[in-house]
């Protein structure tokens, strides 16, 4: 390694603070991390790696992929590095935001901003589930996720806690998928 | 301090259960609505974060956190969020290699997102209806961001401009 420790973590955390800054959203970040870090801190065969493995683990992905990222470059504190300049954009925004909201909670115009969000942000939540639905069963969409999704469906109808309903998926899947063995 | 602690559980419990940032909404929803915050500080939630730049995931946690306790309960919410990610890369970084080969793993995520996607439709729905315009503003401007987002228009500019059609039109 030819830079000195302190000026990787320098460089994660400059890199997380401007990738934070100019996307939208956890999933909208890998592209510009992406062209950030593959062939300057780590290499693209990790970066995969890296990708997959904050899809499959619990927890926000945008944060995990940082972390994994972090870890490859710089070690534990470069897990560090790259958690602060993950973390640090947002939580700056959002408590301007939310303190200035709070003041004009009563405000008519902003009555009407929400009112007229409400649908979209209903159909970006449809969209995602749609992604997210796509994404999830790389293979066809078979009988077995058909089965869980029509049986989540009712149990979400018939107003089951939804932490309950997810963990009885999850091991629903462990019993379906785990017939077909290795692949 | 007892809202502080229900924040930090609720916050914990999601972050465990769902594996991405807009994956947790529809878990969030059925944690704290009707709860800690109303339906309208929810949506207002959902509509900044997807707007404002960086993590979609942390914002909405933190303004939830912030409606509910102030800045304490913003803090909160934040470290809830990022603890169990971080625990568990530090744990996974040095099992790596076994971990990959656990099938029973991607299995379970895998049972679990046809699960994570209809109870965000559910969610979908119901913030549609208790936002209140159902009337033919709302459905048209519900359709209209709809086709939108699937033609991949970039949320954030359907969500203000739904925002903007809703001050002229819906009060």
């Amino acid at each position: 390694m030819s830079e000195t420790k302190a000026s990787i973590w320098f460089r994660l955390l400059w890199m997380f603070l401007k990738v934070n800054i100019l996307s939208p959203s956890g999933p909208a970040s890998v592209g510009f991390l992406y062209e950030e870090a593959v062939g300057k801190v780590m290499s693209e065969e990790r970066f995969v790696e890296a990708v997959g493995f904050s899809n499959v683990l619990p927890g926000s992905e945008a944060l995990k992929l940082a972390m994994f990222v972090g870890f490859s470059a710089g070690g534990i504190p470069g897990v560090f590095a790259a958690l602060l300049g993950a973390i640090l954009p947002p939580t700056v925004l959002m408590l301007i935001v939310a303190a200035l909201l709070q003041r004009f909670q009563h405000e008519d115009w902003l009555t009407g901003f929400v009112a007229g969000m409400s649908p979209a942000v209903a159909a970006l939540i449809v969209v995602v589930a749609w992604e997210l639905f796509r994404a999830g069963s790389r293979r066809k969409i078979d009988r077995r996720v058909a089965l869980i999704a029509l049986l989540s469906a009712i149990a979400f109808w018939f107003e089951f806690p939804s932490p309950l309903v997810l963990l009885g998926a999850g091991i629903l899947g462990v019993i379906l998928f785990g017939k077909r063995g290795f692949k | 301090m007892n809202q502080l602690l229900e924040l930090f559980w609720i916050f914990l419990k999601v972050n465990l259960l769902s594996t991405s940032g807009p994956a947790s909404v529809g878990l969030l929803y059925h944690e704290v609505v009707g709860k800690l915050v109303t339906e309208g500080q929810f949506v207002q939630a959902v509509g900044l974060s997807s707007v404002l730049p960086g993590s979609d995931a942390l914002q909405l946690a933190m303004y939830i956190g912030y409606g509910v306790a102030g800045i304490p309960g913003g803090f909160v919410a934040l470290i809830a969020s990022i603890l169990p990610p971080t625990v568990i890369i530090l744990g996974v970084t040095v099992v790596l290699h076994r971990l990959r080969r656990e099938a029973w793993l991607s299995n379970f995520i895998e049972g679990l997102t046809p699960a994570i996607s209809v109870l965000m439709l559910f969610v979908a729905w119901k913030i549609f209806q208790k936002g209140g315009s159902t009337g033919w503003e709302g459905w048209g401007i519900g359709v209209v961001s709809l086709i939108a987002m699937f033609m991949n228009a970039p949320a954030r500019i359907v969500v203000i401009v739904a925002g903007l059609m809703g001050i002229f039109f819906l009060r």
